[in-house]
């Protein structure tokens, strides 16, 4: 069990540590020189950053979740939709059990 | 090549707008915010704590992770740290927005960033690319992601008992598509960006067995995005 003390502590300090790394990003960028190389770094690290994610969930992924988000890039890759891309990735992942 | 554009506003529109384009993706919230719900009353919380940490924390890694730590007597440093690391990702995140978002009045900022999560970034990568100067959507698309995520933690907190195992759904795997597909349609708009994500995948992969979970991901974003700014300068 939890006291409701610690259990306010806790939630308290969740929530600043999340809100502080949600508004900070772009605070101490507010200091900096928006210079073409640091934009190019900037753009690097928004892609960056969602490529690995997926990469970094893949890694423990079972092979269902791998094969249905390979089928998703496959499906971005040629019909640049992401709905549809979701949507293969979901059939998919459905399939799969039955084919294998 | 993103486009620049010269103002940046925050309209009304825009934030529907974003709360359409992510309600299908919400959707896939719910399963997790179940999953969640459930987990935390086993784990000893009430109901109304478990809900009241979703609206105030609205992150479900680190609510998921911080559930370890919520036994007597708590790990306080430790939970701060862990969260810390699972949440850096939107320090990145935030910066990588920042040229546009530091073009609106202060008050104007926070509500952008306020409900900053994977998804709406995502999604707002999709539109800047193609020159939106506006800055809606993110606040929108945050804010249909986190009523999601409330509710179905509620759901989950406070009649969990009856709905079972909604993991075995595998919704997890559609979550991750979105994303797949969100950096793949970044790439095919602008393949000057394959370099930087190559390199973000292979050091995310090669440095998961040695880093804490979180800081894999914080270390590759920085990396690649190192590697679009060296690219560029040559």
């Amino acid at each position: 069990m939890l006291s409701e003390g610690s259990y306010l502590i806790a939630v308290a300090a969740m929530a600043l540590v999340v809100l502080v790394s949600r508004l900070s990003g772009a605070f101490v960028m507010a200091w900096v020189t928006p210079t073409p190389r640091v934009e190019k770094f900037l753009e690097g690290m928004a892609v960056s950053v969602i490529a690995a994610l997926v990469a970094s969930s893949l890694v423990t992924a079972d092979t269902k979740t791998f094969v249905a988000t390979g089928c998703a890039v496959i499906v971005a890759i040629f019909l640049r939709n992401v709905i549809f891309a979701m949507i293969a990735g979901m059939l998919t992942a459905a399939a799969f059990p039955h084919i294998i | 090549m993103v486009r620049k554009v010269q103002t940046v506003a925050l309209t009304g529109g825009g934030v529907v707008r974003g709360a359409i384009r992510l309600l299908p993706i919400s959707v896939f919230v719910v399963p997790f915010g179940i999953a969640f719900g459930i987990a935390a009353t086993e784990g000893g919380l009430g109901p109304h704590q478990v809900t009241a940490m979703s609206v105030l924390v609205f992150s479900a890694m680190a609510q998921f992770a911080a559930l370890e730590f919520l036994q007597e007597p708590v790990a306080f440093v430790s939970l701060g740290l862990v969260v810390l690391a699972l949440s850096g990702r939107l320090v990145i995140m935030g910066a990588s927005l920042s040229p546009w978002v530091n073009r609106l009045p202060i008050r104007k900022r926070f509500l952008t960033l306020v409900l900053l999560s994977d998804a709406n970034f995502a999604d707002t990568q999709t539109l800047l690319q193609r020159g939106e100067s506006d800055l809606g959507p993110l606040f929108g698309g945050g804010l249909v992601l986190w009523i999601f995520w409330i509710g179905s933690t509620a759901i989950g907190a406070y009649g969990g008992d009856m709905l079972g195992d909604t993991e075995a759904l595998g919704f997890g795997v559609v979550m991750l598509c979105f994303f797949a597909a969100t950096a793949t349609g970044m790439v095919r708009s602008t393949p000057t960006f394959l370099t930087p994500v190559i390199v973000a995948i292979g050091v995310s992969v090669m440095t998961q067995p040695y880093l804490p979970v979180g800081w894999n991901i914080l270390f590759a974003a920085m990396l690649g995005g190192l590697t679009a700014a060296i690219r560029h300068a040559e």
